[in-house]
């Protein structure tokens, strides 16, 4: 725990020398260039731009826990509002598809374990391995072609559309399927290219599992072979997928931000993007900033959910 | 009717370098509440023995021929399912290196309870948790640890839950497979004790396979010595140890040390047992035994019988 | 001392060769390494002849080269057999000249996470406590941070960045997995008693780490070298898709870009399939790669097939 409070303080300090030292006039950074003479001194003084480094230091670690990020040049507002309001959209995505394609990758491993060698086993391995190696932002495109422009079925951009979010009288069950129809086709995106690799090591770990002593007295006991597999091999064998999804939570949330800007979801990966392409810097600093602190915590959510699971670890 | 005869079973494994014959013409019977003990080097066939009876025999192994009557059914021609329904329920099995036989992410009475519900569905877990606190007090588990996992528990807790398991749907038969090897020898001590008590009090018939003879004189009415997957003697415990009949018996006991007793040297048997994968015609011990002739090595031994209950595989006694 | 080393040398390669040709007989068994393989050698191919076009005809040039009859996108047509770009570039030429970028990124990229990962695993294993502490605390930061967004912040504030900064920076963020698994062999090879055999023959330990550890986990990190790759070419890729790649380079991920941002998507397969297809095949291929080298290097893997 004490860890990821460290390493949160280290990427705040790396960013804040990198801001400080890159090339150019910091100040321009934090400045927006058409504000008023006037407004740009306060920001000035606020931000402590005008003191020196370490000075701007302390000024810039007490405004991050104040919340003040500056204003966006894009949008002239709070920073804060903004990215406050990026990250429910980010996280219903992401954490959906995380969850999801971890879920059936257990399932479909398990299954494909079960019926090794045989076509079954063949046919998910090799689809896990097709489509967890195919280019993301490409298949999101591809998505986006075959069924939102060629079948229709689902809107080519956005979250949300305006009319039904507009309207007063639309029930509130209305809006979330909305969203969840705004949700279909990013939601495959990210989730065809994850769960091949949970697919492939939960295999590969009931294998290995089947081996083990405990298995063999579960046979000796006379139980079914369901409940050897399911209640027996299973449990054991999700654990290093688990770990897996740990470990991969920073490769995911590159997909997402790229799943976001292709499919003109809010969210904060998308919200970075363009702030860098736009050069808006306190929005892109403060942006960068909370997906780091959600791969953070993502890491710490799945290792207490691996201590929760593993009894070796709880005891 | 004995509970287990087991007349000429061979067992043999298909291994990339070819079929290996790990079990030959064994047969033995077994009455009930009596124990036999089976004694031998690492791959004498001992383990593949137990195996085979739970029909547990891995992927590539089969049995090539050969009858298991088990209360005089045979076991190798019941259907799986009936084979699912008698095992546990019928036969036990507490297997090698059992440190590693309960499952980590479950807790202990669950997994015992488990094999009580699985065989009588029509006990509850009330039923079942009461059956576990008696089984628990016979092997000397303390109640209230009942519900924690297996790591936490010592090498001897574990061993001793796991004969407790074994016992839990009362069977007629438990199959030990070397169930002490990794425990200390005063817990060794201690466990064989209770199992002598255990076997006594609920008159279950024990076959008890180790490489140890010590301990298999300890528990077993009637000892049989395996060697390069051959029965080559079989007998009482007395006359096995007693009077040991086949050079390899008789190598195998003075390459023990005793505790009391004189302070012989001790002789090992120089050598290694032949690859199983094309045996030998002719004896399989001749290339290291003392006593071989000429003739052992073409000729296939046959069994002599020294007394109604003892008989060994040996041309050259008598 | 000087009479000793070439004798030593060759000693040294004759287990290596052997190992080699031994690794490659099981590895040829493996019908995932082959199509891996081939595959590879077609990229390999694509790479080379990435040459050719611009010699043919200077309107072939996947950059600049713009067909002087078309200035739209076309389709496939007998002079250029993919079509055109919405500038008239013809399509091909591009994708050829993609396969020599993505090699090079991928390989330059891996090879360096590679060369870093593993020094630092072994310094790090081998020298223990507080170094090994340290280093392995900085590799945990890195890895949680995601590379392709690190190198968009450092887009922002250094602007347009070049192909090998992009390689480089990479480079940076890709070694911690390496070094993990490096340290933990390293970890295992220092009981081992030939190592306290030099420690006891006065080797010091910068002596100790490359002439005896070094080639001991070589054949590992050569294993985590070919997932390297397949990350690299993906984050170049992903980087150049949103336009923050290096825009005198020609990649697939760049093609990808034009045909997103200049609204062909939908109107132009010939020109949205290809590369994403040739990302894809180059990732699946290193990945096939890997897979069967992981057999080779591992024998409990081979053993399951057989003996299941």
């Amino acid at each position: 725990m004490i860890q990821i409070v460290i390493i949160f303080f280290v990427i705040l300090t790396v960013l804040f020398l990198l801001f400080r030292l890159a090339p150019g006039d910091p100040v321009s950074r934090m400045v927006d260039p058409d504000m008023t003479p006037e407004d740009a001194e306060l920001l000035i003084s606020q931000l402590g731009l005008d003191q020196p480094l370490g000075v701007q230091y302390v000024y810039y670690l007490k405004n991050f826990f104040m919340g003040n990020f500056g204003n966006s040049f894009n949008y002239g507002e709070p920073v804060i509002k903004i990215i406050w309001d990026r990250l429910p959209n980010t996280i219903l995505l992401f954490t959906t598809a995380i969850i999801l394609s971890a879920l059936a990758g257990i399932f479909l491993g398990k299954i494909a374990s079960w019926h090794k060698g045989e076509k079954t086993d063949t046919v998910m391995t090799i689809g896990a391995l097709v489509t967890h190696t195919v280019f993301l932002p490409w298949l999101g495109l591809i998505l986006i072609w075959v069924f939102a422009y060629k079948l229709d079925w689902f809107p080519i951009t956005g979250m949300i559309s305006e009319d039904v979010w507009l309207d007063p009288d639309v029930s509130f069950l209305t809006k979330f399927l909305d969203v969840l129809h705004h949700m279909v086709l990013p939601l495959s995106t990210l989730f065809l290219i994850h769960f091949g690799s949970y697919l492939l090591i939960m295999r590969s770990s009931m294998l290995d599992t089947l081996k083990e002593d405990y298995i063999l007295t579960a046979k000796a006991k006379g139980l079914k072979e369901k409940v050897i597999r399911n209640h027996h091999a299973a449990p054991n064998a999700a654990l290093p997928v688990v770990t897996s999804v740990g470990l991969s939570l920073a490769f995911s949330i590159n997909g997402g931000a790229l799943t976001e800007t292709i499919f003109t979801w809010p969210g904060i990966g998308r919200e970075l993007v363009m702030s860098v392409s736009q050069n808006d810097y306190p929005l892109a600093q403060a942006s960068f900033l909370l997906i780091a602190i959600v791969v953070l915590l993502s890491n710490l959510v799945v290792d207490i959910l691996y201590a929760y699971l593993d009894p070796r670890i709880r005891y | 009717m004995a509970l287990l005869e087991v007349d000429n079973l061979s067992i043999g494994y298909q291994t990339p370098k070819g079929f290996l014959e790990a079990v030959e013409g064994v047969s033995f019977s077994l009455e009930k509440g009596e124990s036999l003990g089976f004694v031998g080097e690492s791959g004498c066939g001992k383990t593949t023995i137990g195996m085979a009876l739970m029909r547990l025999l891995p992927r590539n192994g089969s049995v090539k021929s050969g009858h298991i009557l088990f209360e005089g059914k045979d076991l190798l021609k019941m259907s799986d399912e009936e084979m699912r329904l008698a095992r546990w329920k019928k036969i036990a099995m507490i297997f090698q290196a059992a440190m590693n036989a309960l499952n980590p992410v479950h807790r202990v009475d669950d997994q015992i309870a488990e094999a009580i519900l699985a065989h009588d569905p029509t006990s509850s877990r009330e039923d079942a948790k009461k059956q576990i606190e008696d089984l628990f007090q016979l092997v000397g588990v303390p109640k209230d640890r009942m519900r924690d996992y297996p790591h936490q528990y010592s090498g001897g807790m574990k061993q001793r839950a796991i004969i407790a398991m074994a016992l839990a749907c009362r069977p007629k038969l438990i199959i030990a497979d070397e169930p002490t090897t990794a425990l200390d020898v005063i817990v060794q001590h201690q466990i064989l004790e209770e199992t002598k008590n255990l076997q006594k009090e609920f008159k279950i018939s024990i076959i008890y396979i180790s490489h140890d003879i010590s301990v298999v004189a300890d528990v077993c009415n009637n000892i049989g010595v395996m060697y390069a997957g051959q029965l080559i003697e079989y007998g009482s415990r007395a006359e096995v140890f007693g009077s040991p009949a086949h050079p390899y018996t008789k190598a195998l006991l003075s390459s023990y040390p005793t505790l009391t007793g004189e302070k012989d040297k001790l002789e090992p048997i120089p050598g290694e047992p032949p690859n199983l994968i094309n045996p030998p015609s002719g004896c399989r011990f001749c290339d290291r035994c003392p006593s071989a002739r000429a003739s052992c090595k073409t000729e296939s031994p046959a069994w002599v019988e020294l007394t109604p209950t003892h008989s060994a595989l040996c041309s050259c006694i008598r | 001392m000087s009479m000793e080393k070439p004798n030593k040398k060759r000693l040294n390669r004759s287990p290596w060769m052997a190992r080699f040709l031994g690794g490659w007989a099981i590895y040829k068994q493996n019908l995932l390494g082959k199509i891996g393989l081939t595959l590879l050698a077609m990229f390999g191919l694509m790479a080379l002849c990435s040459f050719i076009p611009p010699l043919v005809d200077p309107m072939y040039q996947p950059m600049i080269g713009v067909d002087p009859e078309i200035s739209c996108s076309t389709g496939p047509s007998i002079r250029h057999w993919l079509g055109t770009d919405f500038m008239g570039r013809d399509i091909l030429s591009q994708l050829l000249a993609g396969a020599r970028v993505a090699l090079m990124v991928g390989v330059s990229a891996a090879f360096m996470s590679i060369v870093l990962g593993t020094t630092i695993g072994m310094i790090a294993g081998y020298m223990g406590r507080f170094i090994d502490t340290l280093l392995m605390r900085l590799a945990d930061m890195i890895m949680v941070m995601p590379t392709l967004l690190v190198v968009l912040i450092l887009a922002a504030l250094f602007g347009q960045l070049n192909i090998w900064t992009i390689v480089l920076i990479i480079a940076l963020f890709r070694w911690p997995g390496v070094s993990r698994v490096i340290r933990a062999q390293t970890l295992s090879l220092k009981q081992r008693p030939f190592i306290e055999a030099a420690k006891v023959a006065g080797a010091s330990h910068v002596r100790i780490i490359f002439r005896h550890i070094m080639p001991n986990v070589l054949p590992l990190a050569f294993l985590y070298m070919t997932f390297r790759v397949t990350s690299a070419i993906i984050i170049e890729a992903a980087l150049a898709f949103l336009g923050f790649g290096d825009p005198s380079t020609v990649s697939w991920g760049m093609m990808l870009q034009w045909v997103w941002k200049t609204g062909h998507m939908f109107k132009a397969p010939y020109w949205l399939l290809p590369p994403g297809i040739c990302i894809s095949l180059i990732t699946l291929s290193f990945y096939m790669l890997g897979r069967a080298m992981d057999e080779v290097l591992d024998p409990r893997l081979r053993d399951e097939e057989q003996a299941g």
